[in-house]
């Protein structure tokens, strides 16, 4: 379906994307993570042939990116980040208009009834909420019934509601037989659509895999995490039998491959890595979570940075 | 070509669903065609004459009678002294003194040829200017009548071949103004905001050509120009009774002309803005210096010299010239075709240049 091969591309003295390799199966959902200015986005746009790559080359359905840029865009849909349509125009007149701009699309009823936007047929786009809007943008990308659809941070700013819907939308897309590729930096997104992830940090791909095989290779074993009134000895801490690391931040995190045992020790309120208060009085660990790991995690175990930031 | 046509169409209306965009171009000409109208020749149009009688005579009378028929027209008659003091304290708009003799000139066959003189306050009023017209429409009703010496109006006013009234003068400079701001509004702005707004890259996501979305664009933009041209002239032809006393077919080209020269000046300024809030400033200060300098709202003539010949680079000026001999003047295509020329230069250059320098993001 989709294949890059060192794609490069540098923006003055700035290398956006530096050499990123990789392939899509046909009916996959591939999802590329990682914060803002990773390199997501200008790796989407090379391959959508809007961007020439500076070194590397990608195919996509068999075709050149750079040679056969506009065979490409007849079988691809596309979705840009922050929604873009001409101004003053209504949601119907819209899909008319994108339809035309193919040699071939699918009936602009259709398009409404299967993106529930029948009511809001003669709503200008402007006036859309942002979930209406994100639906009228990722029918665009599927008004000439594409092989493969590119989605652009496709719920970037969503309400978590109207993020639910999008995530049905997008599951309904593969199930009819197309090829996702999408840009997030939403762990939870990409951890629920994505058959395969990309993470990508500084314009290179750091780890790639089912989300399953990267939380496995990562972020293995449970995560406990706890308020501790006084502080604690890290030192200790790391010493108790199957703690795998310590993190001590906020709040204390605690990896461990043997949650059970470590639990144990950690729930003694007299425990002898706690720091006591100026009466010398102990105070139990309070507000404890355990979590198993996630892709928040593998990202901060390579990159050592949270995705947010 | 049918994916061209449609992203035409769309951008035709949304320029029409653009009020803003409609306010500054088609309505704001219509409105300075309705305020320039009251103001220089519409239905309340008044002026005042203060009459000296030096003959006395039946012609003289039935003269200042004729004068006070005409709609819209107040007549006092006085001293000379008399008369003069009210111009000066703007009672009157024109004193006008029928000499002696008067009558004897329109009945008597060999007596000696007058004149009637009109005194204004001010030569280049346009109340007194008009205040002459009328005069002299009405002596010329009256010299038909008489014998063979003449009767004239000693200072003839009208220097144009054709009786053109205010409106007559302001539909083909604000078909000018129209084209000026349509290139401005939809084309440099229209498209400036476009590309800031990545939708100018969602095109490109499609199969269309680059040259095809840029086209598509200045087309829509020339088009809604053309339609408000054709809407512009309906209301003044209907409307406001303006006269046409050339060919529309001859002011349709440095119409044409005009508009690619200004869509050219809006593609340019697209081009050299990087952002649609510096392509909204550029367009100003492009757009006001022209839109009274280049003859739009009064004659090149009144500037100073120096000025007169820098607005002469200004396209402005040329269509508006052009426009103003072939509607007012009636003249053909060949006494326009400097004019004509200029425009079409401006439209070349503006294009190469956009072109080369046009930046997609």
């Amino acid at each position: 379906m989709i294949s890059a091969n060192g794609l490069l591309k540098r923006y003055g003295a700035l290398v956006a994307v530096d050499g990123i390799s990789f392939s899509v199966e046909t009916g996959e959902i591939f999802g590329m993570l990682g914060p803002n200015g990773a390199g997501k986005t200008t790796t989407m746009e090379m391959l959508e042939g809007l961007r020439e790559p500076d070194e590397g080359s990608a195919t996509v359905l068999g075709s050149d990116v750079v040679r056969e840029a506009r065979a490409i865009k007849t079988r691809i849909g596309v979705q840009l980040q922050a929604t873009a349509l001409p101004p003053l125009t209504r949601v119907r007149e819209a899909i008319d208009l994108f339809g035309a701009l193919f040699p071939t699309a699918r009936s602009t009823d259709d398009m409404l009834r299967e993106f529930d936007l029948e009511s809001k047929a003669t709503t200008y786009a402007t006036e859309l909420s942002g979930g209406q809007m994100q639906r009228l943008s990722i029918a665009l990308a599927l008004v000439n019934d594409p092989d493969v659809v590119f989605l652009d941070e496709p719920t970037t700013g969503l309400d978590p509601q109207a993020r639910l819907n999008i995530w049905d939308v997008i599951e309904d897309v593969r199930r009819r037989g197309k090829t996702v590729v999408l840009t997030t930096h939403n762990m939870e997104e990409a951890e629920r659509l994505c058959s395969r992830i990309a993470v990508i940090d500084h314009g290179r791909i750091v780890a790639l895999g089912t989300p399953a095989s990267l939380i496995a290779a990562h972020a293995p074993g449970t995560t406990i995490e706890f308020d501790a009134p006084h502080g604690v000895d890290e030192e200790a801490l790391a010493k108790i039998e199957g703690v795998d690391k310590v993190t001590v931040d906020a709040r204390v995190a605690v990896s461990t491959r043997a949650p059970e045992r470590v639990l144990r020790e950690l729930l003694d309120p007299d425990a002898h890595w706690l720091r006591r208060g100026d009466d010398g009085q102990a105070a139990g660990i309070r507000d404890l979570r355990v979590r198993q790991g996630t892709l928040e995690d593998v990202f901060i175990a390579l990159t050592g940075r949270s995705l947010r930031t | 070509m049918r994916a061209f046509r449609a992203l035409t169409l769309n951008t035709v209306r949304a320029g029409f669903r653009n009020r803003i965009a409609l306010f500054f171009t088609l309505g704001l000409a219509v409105l300075f065609m309705v305020i320039f109208g009251e103001l220089f020749g519409g239905s309340n149009f008044s002026v005042t004459y203060g009459v000296v009688d030096h003959d006395g005579s039946t012609q003289s009378q039935q003269f200042v009678a004729a004068l006070r028929g005409i709609k819209g027209v107040t007549v006092n008659t006085g001293t000379r002294a008399a008369e003069i003091d009210d111009l000066r304290n703007n009672h009157v708009d024109v004193v006008v003194e029928i000499p002696h003799g008067f009558g004897a000139a329109l009945t008597a066959p060999g007596a000696p040829a007058v004149s009637v003189v009109p005194i204004q306050a001010s030569q280049t009023s346009s109340s007194a200017s008009i205040a002459d017209q009328i005069l002299g429409h009405v002596l010329s009703g009256f010299a038909a009548r008489g014998a063979a010496p003449p009767v004239t109006l000693a200072t003839p006013v009208s220097s144009s071949v054709n009786n053109v009234t205010a409106i007559d003068y302001f539909l083909p400079a604000m078909l000018a103004y129209i084209i000026l701001q349509s290139g401005i509004n939809y084309v440099a702005i229209g498209l400036a905001d476009l590309r800031a707004r990545r939708v100018l890259r969602r095109f490109r996501a499609t199969p269309l050509r680059p040259a095809q979305i840029l086209g598509a664009q200045i087309a829509g933009g020339a088009l809604t120009v053309i339609l408000q041209l054709i809407v512009l002239a309906a209301i003044g032809l209907t409307f406001f009774q303006a006269k046409i006393y050339g060919s529309w077919f001859v002011a349709a080209v440095p119409m044409l002309l005009g508009v690619a020269a200004f869509v050219g000046i809006g593609f340019l300024l697209t081009s050299a803005a990087r952002t649609s809030e510096s392509a909204r400033g550029l367009s100003s200060f492009v757009a006001f210096p022209m839109m009274f300098l280049s003859g739009v709202f009064f004659p090149i003539t009144t500037l100073p010299g120096w000025l007169q010949t820098t607005v002469h680079v200004l396209p402005l000026t040329w269509l508006t010239d052009a426009l103003h001999r072939v509607m007012n003047d009636g003249v053909g295509l060949d006494a326009i075709a400097l004019d004509c020329l200029v425009l079409a230069g401006w439209a070349v250059v503006t294009f190469a240049i956009a072109t080369w320098r046009f930046r997609w993001d």
